[in-house]
């Protein structure tokens, strides 16, 4: 821009005229939005939002879809039962409002009325109905989301009820991801959806122009019941698995947001990107054998203590996070209710008292212990693997496939593991990685107390956070994990076309939470 | 060399090594000193490198080059250095195994079915077909994702990929000397097949496959880090392609780390290329020529100085060859001369004979008139002259292809030895005979046709018309001759070389064919030069006879009197070999020659 | 030529049968996991054995190799397990784009390789030894290093073309061209490169036979004889080694794509393979292998074609 500060008045002028223009020749091409006008100051909406994405959905079917950076492109067709806002309040979207009966087994939803999907079906109670039956005839991969949802019961076109068959304090935001999303009930059970979404979203899929695994291209839903979501005409998902590759896109103006690692922000920055970081993931080992199954001295807590004493985690989020994260001891995240700051204390870097308890324990002249790697592991392991040394651990790698990785984690062949996991709301963590449940407890691993505590969070819901602290400072001080930070997930958009909000728990902003820059 | 040199062989280069003439050939010996380097700081890394592979300073990670990290460390804190000297390890031995595989099953198999041949031959070839059709990358692609990501087993299943490779090319070598005179001489002898083909046909194929090895085993080491870059390797062990990959994902923060295993990947595909390369030249000729050199300061002749003239009193002959020496320069800048101040004249009209053996320089003495030779062949001395003008003056180191392209197929013609191999398979008869004639005489294509018809008929083709549409291979011998002939007469020379014209032909035919030479020389008046081993041939036609040994002229005169009184004791081992009905094959020398006498 | 044809065609059924059961059961003892890899990290069991039902994963090896075979016969690859996308239509989509990238690649090669050769074979000198150091350098650049430096030069640093493919349906020709221009020249050096030399050498062999010899003491001119006479004796020979190109280009096409985010059969057959996509996989290597077989049919045809021998009789 050549205009200096004092004429910013007619720089303003002419982009004024520049986006009237703009909106002059929507005009003419497609029926005005409905709200736009050439005022100044009003809203203007933005041609195109072009986003690097990570992956694939498997399906459009509402009921395979996922959370997280996979919630995302549902989120463009498909809305929400209730909307979670960036900071992770639950706000209004298809339901009006929501409230539980007494024992928190009932849970009445109030539905606006003037919604339809893009086939032209309306969306009333009967569609939550037949929704909610697909999702949990679905087998998806959210599917656990509605496992205590028992029934559906219609009360009248704008009000249903979901009989529960045990409390689930996770409920509400469940119906704000995967499980909340409401596709046609003409639709949904159909072969058709699996490739061709059909719901009431902000955009409607342009299937000509998208080709699975390459790329997804909307248009907006001009008939969409809250205009104001609509921000865009059209938006671009490229699926670009290559961080290589989004880092060349969005350097080279081909994309205008898009998720990078650590090691390649220098490069994005230096560009004039604008960072946009949230923490999402907690990364660090499992120390999942704790009864000694496959690795007897793990059975130990002082073993397990040792480990966590054993790590230098400020030099390994320097090393291999160049700094981009939080260093922690804890599984759950500061933004969830079971959070406790002191706990981050319990374990600093401290050889010498890694080696004193090791030798407590008996493993004075150190032990052997397997982890799987994988792909993306190449930078931390050789750290790992030094610092266990430096206490007389010896640390094998064992290369296991990524589409193994999973499965054997969760099926018991491995006594620990490096991984990165989710650090959601306190019911969902626990059931990820506490409960013997969890697919991550792979030893089914609990003690009584810990039971009670879990049983507790389970029926105080909303109000569980003291038992979910309670339960975060057990396995801290029982260490079954050594965690070693939560990671910056570095996203980056241009400032020069779009801005955009971090989505708590997502590493990946929400759909709505892009606007166009307004010049 | 057990046998002792015989003496008086001066000039000749000594047949060395063909470990000696790799080593000579500055790439070849760049090739192997860069290999036994690369190979000896991979076996000794233990010994070389200054840490442990997967040590790590946890606290330096991607650190430059200089200080206790000669190259820096990589994004885990590990040496560079000693981890490009332990993937050297992994890298160099995976890919000797996935050669060794290849040649495990492709040399066997290709031994068999190229010796035996039958059922198993043809299944055999069934087999390589398929696995070539096969898409290597997405099988090793789907390996990896049932077998697991391990580089031993990715180098075996792209061994057996590649083995294909070594089976045909041991089935050709083996076909083609299957039936070769020793390997008979060995079966009648009685030796087992075990014994020929471990004794004859493996010497025969060692150096095929030594040379296809140094390529596979580079194929391997690109293959295998291209996997690694997909991010399909075993982060487990340092190879060069983990090192590659390791480098691309830092590549904004440490580009240095691309740049070693890179070059350690492309030394040492091209030491092996360039080793493979030297090998087979070594093999191919022992006497690899070498572009000589000028001395500073000699200046090339000059192309546009005026010609000499001829020695005057000898225009009038058609062509005068003077002191001719024709020589190849030698890998060890020494020149080695086939043919040595050679000397003859042939008038209009005339049939001169130059007699000789096989390596007599007859041959070479030939294409020298015809501007013929090999492009690394130099005329060492003398000059030709043609028509009262050089076409080798004296002083050329070439034959000025200029001055001869004005008069080949024009003034002068060559009636080769071997008809079949002189006709160009993919185009007919005629289009062969119609072309020269429509460039060189300048007349329309109908008009060479009617000609060439003509002359078909002249040569004694009973069918002019459907020799003139035949491709070469559906005519014979003695026919292809004939239309050689024709094609050489076509555009009425002065001179017609014809070199060794009835060797390659049945004897009745031959007779037929000389007839028809001699025919058309009294009919067109031409001269003609006869370059035979065959004094029968010399007797029948030749007016005078040139007969030369060992490159030289030994004895020159009329045919009458040479036939009569042969002077050379050479010329009389040639007559007396040729009463005798048979032709001598090997080269007899001097010594023999006058032991004989 | 037609009894020719129809024997090749028919070992290639027999190939693509064998072939289809040799990669069909490497992937079945590669799927262990894929329903739980499918459903994610909160599925319970019970979803996992029902998703496997669904997919048909609890059946024996022979049942679900003859379902697929079965459904292949009749034209129905099945749909991948990962996208819901039928196979048949990821195919179609990606295939021209491979196609396009491969067919341009070795096109320009065949040109390229053609005159580096050739000239090298007529000149020989320094022409020649450039060209050898050239191969040697070209053949041991690995293909994706070049193909790297080629992005963050041209696209990235740059910006000549787009880093990433802007193909996409209904792109305009500009678009292509933009996109497959780098990835075309990053694939076509390696084989250059390699073919380049071989066809030096073929070339040196026609060049050497004795009826080049008698054609030049016809008296016609070198620059005929090389091109009318020499290039199509070297033709089967090139073709051949081009052949081999092409399927080696099918390879490399792989990593190329990757490279520059390029919606290809390559870049299907990564993610396939790496999430164990059985019903891709299976298409993916069962088109491959269908192209590799018409084009060695057809190079087999064209061989035959140029060789009188064969043609006349």
């Amino acid at each position: 821009m050549t205009f200096g500060i004092s004429h910013r008045r007619a720089a303003g002028v002419a982009l004024t005229l520049a986006a009237g223009l703009l909106l002059t020749a929507c005009a003419s091409a497609e029926p005005a939005p409905s709200g736009a006008t050439d005022e100044p100051g009003e809203f203007v909406r933005g041609e195109a939002l072009r986003l690097g994405v990570l992956g694939d959905p498997l399906s459009w079917d509402p009921s395979q879809a996922h959370v997280g950076h996979l919630l995302q492109p549902y989120q463009a067709v498909y809305d929400t039962l209730i909307m979670r806002e960036p900071d992770g309040a639950l706000s209004p979207m298809l339901a009006t409002e929501w409230s539980y009966n007494e024992d928190l087994t009932e849970l009445t939803l109030e539905l606006r009325d003037d919604v339809t999907f893009s086939d032209g079906e309306a969306f009333d109670a009967e569609a939550v109905k037949a929704n909610v039956e697909n999702f949990k005839a679905g087998n998806g991969r959210q599917a656990a989301q509605l496992a205590d949802v028992e029934a559906v019961e219609v009360v009248d076109a704008d009000t249903v009820v979901l009989e529960l068959s045990q409390p689930n304090p996770a409920l509400e935001y469940y119906l704000s991801q995967a499980a909340g999303l409401m596709g046609s009930p003409a639709a949904i059970g159909t072969e058709g959806i699996a490739t061709l979404p059909v719901g009431s979203g902000p955009y409607v899929m342009d299937s000509t122009s998208s080709v699975p695994g390459s790329q997804y291209v909307f248009t907006a839903n001009e008939n969409y019941w809250n205009p104001e979501l609509v921000k865009f005409n059209r938006v671009e998902m490229k699926v670009l698995t290559d961080v290589t590759a989004r880092v060349n896109a969005l350097v080279s103006g081909q994309i205008d947001a898009t998720l990078v690692d650590a090691r390649t922000a220098g490069q994005v920055e230096a560009a004039g990107k604008t960072l946009s970081a949230n923490q999402v993931d907690w990364t660090g080992l499992l120390l999942l054998d704790r009864d000694g199954k496959l690795a007897p001295a793990l059975a130990d807590v002082r073993v397990r203590q040792a480990i966590n004493y054993a790590l230098d985690r400020e030099a390994m989020l320097e090393q291999v996070q160049l700094g981009a994260g939080t260093v922690t001891n804890q599984v759950f995240g500061p933004e969830s209710g079971a959070y406790v700051d002191e706990l981050d204390e319990t374990y600093s870097y401290d050889p010498e008292k890694a080696r004193e308890l090791l030798d407590d324990a008996g493993y004075g002249d150190g032990f052997e212990l397997t982890i799987p790697t994988f792909p993306g592991l190449e930078s931390i392991v050789p750290l790992l693997t030094q610092q266990f040394a430096d206490v007389g651990i010896t640390l094998i790698a064992e290369s296991v496939p990524p589409q193994n990785i999973q499965a054997d984690i969760a099926g018991g062949k491995f006594p620990a593991a490096y991984f990165f996991l989710f650090q959601g709301e306190p019911w969902v963590a626990i059931n990820q990685m506490i409960s013997t449940e969890a697919t991550y407890n792979a030893f089914d691993s609990t003690s009584p107390e810990l039971q009670k505590l879990i049983d507790e969070v389970r029926i105080t819901g909303a109000t569980s956070d003291d038992a979910a602290k309670k339960i975060n400072e057990y396995v801290t001080e029982e260490a079954w994990f050594a965690p070693l930070y939560r990671l910056d997930q570095m996203y980056f958009y241009d400032p020069n076309t779009i801005t955009s909000v971090p989505q708590t728990q997502m590493a990946v902003p929400s759909i709505y939470n892009y606007s166009p820059v307004q010049k | 060399m057990t046998e002792p040199t015989p003496a008086g062989q001066s000039g000749v280069v000594v047949r060395s090594s063909v470990f000696g003439r790799i080593v000579r050939n500055p790439l070849g010996l760049t090739a192997i000193v860069a290999l036994v380097l690369i190979g000896a700081a991979a076996a000794f890394a233990q010994v070389l490198a200054p840490f442990d592979q997967n040590f790590s300073d946890i606290t330096n990670t991607l650190a430059a080059p200089g200080g206790e990290y000669i190259l820096g460390t990589d994004s885990g804190g590990r040496d560079v250095l000693s981890r490009l000297l332990y993937g050297g390890q992994l890298t160099l031995a995976s890919a000797l195994l996935c050669a060794s595989v290849a040649i495990l099953i492709g040399l066997p198999t290709g031994l068999i079915a190229g010796y035996y041949g039958g059922w198993f031959d043809s299944t055999a070839s069934w087999f390589a077909n398929m696995i070539l059709s096969l898409p290597g990358i997405m099988v090793l692609l789907s390996v990896r994702a049932a077998l697991g990501p391990s580089v031993w087993l990715a180098m075996i299943v792209f061994g057996i990929l590649l083995s294909p490779g070594y089976f045909r090319l041991t089935r050709t070598v083996v076909q083609s000397v299957r039936n070769e005179l020793y390997v008979d001489a060995a079966r009648v002898s009685g030796l087992s097949d075990l014994r020929i083909i471990a004794r004859h046909i493996m010497s025969v194929v060692r150096a095929p496959i030594i040379i296809q090895t140094s390529i596979v085993a580079g194929v391997a080491i690109a293959i295998q880090s291209g996997l690694d870059f997909l991010g399909l390797g075993d982060p487990a062990q340092a190879t060069w392609g983990i090192m590659l990959s390791d480098g691309f994902r830092n590549v904004y923060l440490n580009p240095l780390l691309l740049v070693w295993p890179t070059l350690a990947i492309m030394t040492t595909i091209a030491s092996l290329v360039l080793l493979g390369n030297a090998i087979r030249d070594a093999l191919e000729d022992g006497q690899k020529i070498k572009a000589k050199r000028r001395p500073a300061g000699e200046k090339k002749p000059s192309r546009s100085a005026a010609l000499p003239t001829v020695e005057a009193g000898t225009e009038q002959h058609l062509l005068k060859v003077s002191n001719l020496a024709v020589g190849y320069p030698q890998a060890d800048g020494s020149i080695k001369k086939v043919v040595d101040d050679v000397s003859f004249h042939i008038d209009r009209g005339e049939v001169l004979s130059i007699v000789g053996e096989s390596g007599s320089g007859k041959s070479q003495t030939a294409f020298s008139i015809l501007g013929l030779l090999p492009d690394t062949a130099r005329i060492v001395g003398g000059s030709i002259q043609f028509d009262g003008a050089y076409t080798v003056a004296p002083g050329d180191e070439t034959v000025s292809s200029e001055r001869l392209s004005a008069l080949r197929g024009r003034r002068i013609s060559y009636i080769p030895q071997e008809p079949m191999s002189n006709l160009d398979p993919a185009f007919t008869i005629g289009s062969q005979l119609v072309r020269p004639m429509t460039v060189v005489l300048g007349i329309s294509k109908a008009e060479a046709k009617a000609r060439a018809l003509e002359l078909l008929a002249k040569v004694g083709i009973p069918n002019p018309q459907r020799t003139f549409d035949a491709y070469p291979h559906e005519v014979s011998g003695g026919m292809a001759q004939r239309v050689l002939i024709a094609g050489a007469i076509s555009c009425e020379p002065d001179l017609v070389i014809a070199d060794e014209p009835t060797t390659a032909l049945d004897v009745t035919v031959q007779a037929e064919v000389l007839d028809l030479l001699r025919t058309m020389q009294r009919q067109l008046g031409v001269g003609v030069i006869i370059v035979t081993h065959n004094f029968g041939v010399v007797a029948d036609l030749a007016d005078r006879v040139v007969v030369m040994q060992s490159g030289r002229v030994v004895e020159e005169g009329d045919v009458l009197e040479i036939l009569r009184h042969p002077k050379h004791p050479y010329t009389q081992t040639l007559l007396a070999s040729m009463l005798e009905d048979k032709t001598p094959m090997t080269k007899l020398t001097v010594d023999a020659a006058g032991g004989i006498a | 030529m037609v009894s020719f044809t129809l024997r090749r065609l028919g070992a290639g059924v027999v190939l693509l049968i064998a072939i289809s059961i040799l990669t069909y059961s490497i992937l079945f003892f590669s799927s262990a996991n894929i329903a739980r890899n499918l459903l994610g990290d909160q599925a319970t069991e019970e979803q996992i054995v029902l998703k496997e039902q669904q997919l048909g994963l609890d059946q024996p090896f022979l049942s679900r190799f003859a379902d697929w075979f079965m459904s292949a016969l009749s034209g129905d690859f099945g749909r991948s397990w990962f996208t819901s996308e039928p196979v048949a239509v990821a195919i179609a989509n990606r295939l021209p784009i491979t196609l396009t990238l491969v067919a341009v690649a070795i096109l320009l090669t065949a040109i390229i390789s053609t005159l580096i050769g050739m000239l090298a074979a007529v000149k020989r000198g320094w022409m020649d030894r450039a060209v050898q150091i050239g191969a040697v350098i070209g053949y041991a650049a690995p293909g994706f290093v070049i193909a790297v430096l080629f992005v963050t030069i041209f696209a990235v640093q740059l910006r000549l073309v787009p880093p990433v493919s802007t193909i996409s349906p209904g792109a305009t020709a500009a678009a292509w061209f933009t996109s497959l221009l780098l990835p075309v020249i990053a694939l076509a050096i390696n084989a250059v490169a390699s073919s380049a030399q071989q066809l030096r050498s073929a070339i040196i062999k026609q060049l050497e036979r004795d009826y080049v010899r008698t054609l030049r003491s016809r008296g016609i001119a070198e620059r005929e004889i090389l091109f009318r006479h020499v290039l199509r004796s070297a033709a089967p020979a090139g073709l051949t080694i081009l052949s081999l190109q092409f399927i080696g280009m099918l390879g490399g096409a792989v990593i190329v794509e990757q490279i520059f985010a390029l919606p290809g059969i390559g870049s299907l057959a990564v993610t396939a393979t790496a999430s164990g996509d059985i019903p891709v996989v299976m298409g993916v290597v069962l088109f491959t292998v269908i192209i590799v077989i018409v084009v060695n049919l057809l190079v087999d045809l064209v061989n035959g074609w140029l060789n009188p021998k064969v043609r006349v009789s």
